[in-house]
């Protein structure tokens, strides 16, 4: 008897043993992160490497990625495990789909704050007329908007030919009846176009009214600042019209842009590996945008890739990422740096 | 042995202060002459804006009535006629009238810009073979450098729009006029500048009166590659805010729309077939009027 308690025992003790060395692990094993091609995303990506290889024990890979390809990845065969920076517009209805059957979740439905598209200005025009934060306001004022080939007009700055926000801003510019106020379409041709135009506006000190996203280096640069375009005339016109050809869109009404969703979605394979602990992590992790389209310019001034941009970010703004994690987790990231 | 194997590379700080410092200088010198270059070009911006807005406006049968008589004079051809007259309506008709007037407006500007700066450079080239080494290679850089590169510091300088449009395309289609031109007054027979000279001509008048006209088909071959190369730049004008038929190829490009694409494309070619063979059957008549060639 006494030795088959022992055996027990012992095998109870091995068992224990192995079961909490086997919980040690499973705080976090071996992931895979979506590398988006685009600046923030990779950034994003890189600080979550490091995060949760350092602070949660995870064994992380970079994987490249692009909306689309990743998403259907994601769906299909449940890799990469996490897409940072998800632009969901494009994929909501499928997206929607999966986090109700539980193969992925939208942990975070705003990892970067004040992000989307819209009309924008040069704070030095806000200097001078600081009443032109609305729509509104602006489009009473084409004269300070000079057009580049009529000066009697006010120069409206668009999308390049092709891009979907093409179409929108066309719309929108019949929607709020710009032309009646003397407003004409600046055509901007290219990226480069519409970049270019915003920079050598900044630089001579000259107004610039027109379309752009964020988070982007440039809005960071300049210090661009959105313009409020007012109430959202909803889905139906929104769908329905702005974002078609002009000739499907004979009544656009003026409206605020589409929100963009952006989340951070993972797979159902995260939340199991990397726990709750890491869940929380991605929960909690929001970038304030002006901390993004900074970190934008830091990358765009020093030609930096993601991961040197993520150990800068992790040194600099420590205030930020330290309130997304654990106290334990920060301080051994903080060791690791 | 590392030397060997590994090329010398400029210190990675260095080369990006260097880099800064270029961009800073250009910025600066765009903010403090920015504007007064901007004010140079502006009556060229004004007969472009002119231009086309007379193209887009003029009743449509005019227009083409025009082009149709601008190829009868040129060619004395009245199969070409016919075919300019063809071309034009089918554009119409598929809806690409107003891109192609733009299109043309652009293109027509830039052409006249090549001749009025192309020329006398030419003829300067010709005089001095001095001046003929040092803007040789310049023509060279012209016509190879990639336009994307300096179409950056022409939308910082001037933003975008027609004139920085034109300015990229008369970049690229500059030289062949230049080069011809130089090539034509050189080739121009010592035997008839001898007999020139021995009537008590003046360097001008030989140039006006002998050089030029002898050259004059060798000169029109180059207006004619400059037109040619000027429509190939379409769609890169296009690319920094000129309308035309390249935005439209642009919006194809981007959503791989092929019908539009090749719709737009093949009126670029059929502007381009009217063009060169136009011009060059108007070379070959001036040609056969002084008795040169033997046809």
């Amino acid at each position: 008897m006494k030795i088959i308690k022992k055996i027990v025992l012992s095998s109870l003790a091995v068992l224990g043993f192995t079961l909490f060395t086997g919980v040690a692990n499973a705080a976090c094993g071996k992931i895979t992160i979506a590398n988006m091609n685009w600046a923030s995303a990779n950034l994003m990506a890189e600080v979550d490497k490091i995060i949760l290889e350092e602070g949660y024990g995870c064994e992380v890979e970079l994987v490249p990625g692009a909306t689309m390809p990743t998403f259907t990845s994601m769906q299909e065969k449940g890799e990469p495990d996490v897409a940072p920076e998800f632009w969901a517009n494009a994929a909501i209805v499928a997206l929607n789909k999966a986090v109700d059957e539980g193969k992925m979740h939208s942990v975070n439905k705003a990892p970067i704050t004040g992000l989307g598209e819209g009309w924008w200005v040069l704070p030095a025009t806000l200097e001078k007329h600081p009443e032109l934060t609305t729509a509104d306001a602006i489009l009473k004022r084409p004269d300070l908007f000079p057009h580049p080939e009529d000066p009697s007009k006010g120069g409206f700055h668009i999308c390049p030919p092709g891009w979907n926000c093409e179409l929108s801003n066309r719309n929108h510019f019949r929607g709020w009846d710009m032309e009646a106020k003397g407003w004409a379409i600046v055509e901007t041709g290219s990226a480069a176009g519409l970049d270019g135009s915003i920079a050598k506006a900044a630089e001579r000190g000259e107004n610039w009214f027109g379309y752009y996203w964020s988070p982007t280096a440039l809005i960071g640069k300049y210090n661009m600042q959105a313009v409020d375009m007012g109430e959202w005339a909803g889905k139906e016109n929104w769908d329905g019209c702005m974002v078609l050809p002009e000739q499907e869109c004979a009544n656009p009404k003026k409206t605020s842009w589409t929100k963009s969703e952006v989340y951070t979605v993972t797979t159902d394979n995260f939340k199991k590996t990397a726990g709750k602990e890491g869940m929380k992590y991605l929960e909690n992790r929001t970038y304030p945008g002006p901390v993004m389209n900074g970190m934008l310019v830091w990358m765009g001034e020093n030609q930096a890739e993601g991961a040197d941009a993520a150990i800068e970010f992790l040194k600099t703004q420590e205030s930020v990422w330290t309130k997304w994690v654990s106290g334990a987790a920060a301080k051994k990231i903080k060791k690791a740096l | 042995m590392e030397f060997l194997s590994k090329i010398p590379v400029m210190d990675r700080d260095a080369l990006r202060e260097l880099k800064k410092g270029i961009d800073y200088s250009f910025k600066n010198f765009s903010r403090e002459y920015g504007d007064a270059i901007e004010g140079f070009f502006d009556p060229l911006l004004s007969f472009l804006i002119f231009l086309e807005k007379l193209l887009v406006n003029t009743p449509w049968p005019i227009v083409i009535g025009i082009f149709g008589i601008l190829a009868w004079i040129g060619s004395r051809n009245y199969k070409l006629v016919i075919g300019t007259i063809a071309c034009f309506i089918v554009i119409g008709y598929f809806g690409m009238w107003k891109n192609c007037m733009a299109t043309v407006a652009i293109i027509s500007v830039s052409t006249l810009v090549c001749i009025v700066v192309g020329i006398p450079i030419g003829i300067i080239m010709s005089k001095s073979s001095r001046a003929e080494k040092a803007i040789l290679p310049v023509l060279d850089m012209m016509q190879t450098i990639p336009s994307f590169v300096y179409l950056i510091p022409i939308i910082m300088l001037l933003g975008i729009g027609k004139v920085p449009g034109l300015l990229a395309v008369c970049i690229y289609a500059l030289p062949p006029v230049v080069r011809l031109t130089n090539l034509g007054i050189r080739e121009v027979d010592k035997e008839t500048l001898e007999a020139a000279e021995a009537f008590g001509a003046t360097p001008m008048q030989k140039l006006r009166s002998v050089q030029i006209p002898l050259s004059l088909p060798t000169i029109f071959a180059g207006i004619n590659q400059t037109i040619m190369m000027a429509l190939a730049m379409v769609v890169i004008a296009s690319m920094i805010g000129v309308r035309g038929l390249g935005v439209p190829i642009l919006q194809a490009i981007s959503n791989q729309y092929l019908a539009l694409g090749l719709m737009n494309g093949l009126a670029i070619v059929a502007l381009a077939i009217i063009f060169d063979r136009v011009t060059q059957e108007y070379g070959n008549r001036i040609q056969r009027h002084r008795g040169i060639t033997k046809k």
